[in-house]
């Protein structure tokens, strides 16, 4: 609950802040109108950015890769030695 | 495999970078350009530069609602 109520504050602040701008015309009012869709539109541009930011410099790994691959190899020998069905192979 | 992560990688970011700066260009600069200006070929009318983003919007939102009541009708079917 107490998520939600910071969100619902923020949003209170955001919106005075814009129908202040509104009221005191130090931007020319058509710019002020368009300000909270443009705001929209740059923050899903910036989470869009995050991910393929994200996206291209994903560590994958090799070495533990190998290493895992070896410990499963390992893992299935010594069940399969207990004589538990490991499945297929 | 990583190339192809690489890729999609920067196919994401090269499309939010381009829309970014379209947009601001659009919105922010072009109301302090002359109106015959070559520059104003390259740039829709300006209402659009509202109706697209709401339009988007409207779809994205209707789009969830839908699969969230996919979800719900699904998951009714079974328990029932």
């Amino acid at each position: 609950m107490k998520h939600v109520l910071k969100l619902l504050s923020l949003l209170v602040v955001i919106s005075a802040l814009w129908i202040g701008l509104l009221q005191a015309s130090i931007i020319p009012q058509s710019h002020t109108w368009l300000l909270p869709i443009y705001f929209v539109v740059s923050l899903g541009c910036y989470g869009l950015l995050m991910v393929g930011v994200g996206l291209m410099r994903f560590p994958t790994c090799p070495q533990e890769a190998l290493l895992l691959q070896q410990d499963i190899a390992e893992a299935k020998d010594f069940l399969k030695q207990k004589g538990v069905d490991v499945g297929s192979d | 495999m990583e190339l192809a992560d690489r890729a999609v990688g920067f196919l994401l970011t090269f499309t939010s970078l381009s829309i970014f700066t379209y947009y601001t260009f659009w919105v922010i600069i072009l109301p302090f350009v002359d109106s015959d200006n070559f520059i104003h070929n390259y740039f829709l009318p300006q209402e659009y530069a509202i109706l697209i983003p709401v339009c988007a919007g409207v779809v994205l939102l209707s789009l969830l609602c839908i699969f969230i009541g996919f979800v719900l009708l699904k998951s009714k079917k079974k328990t029932a």
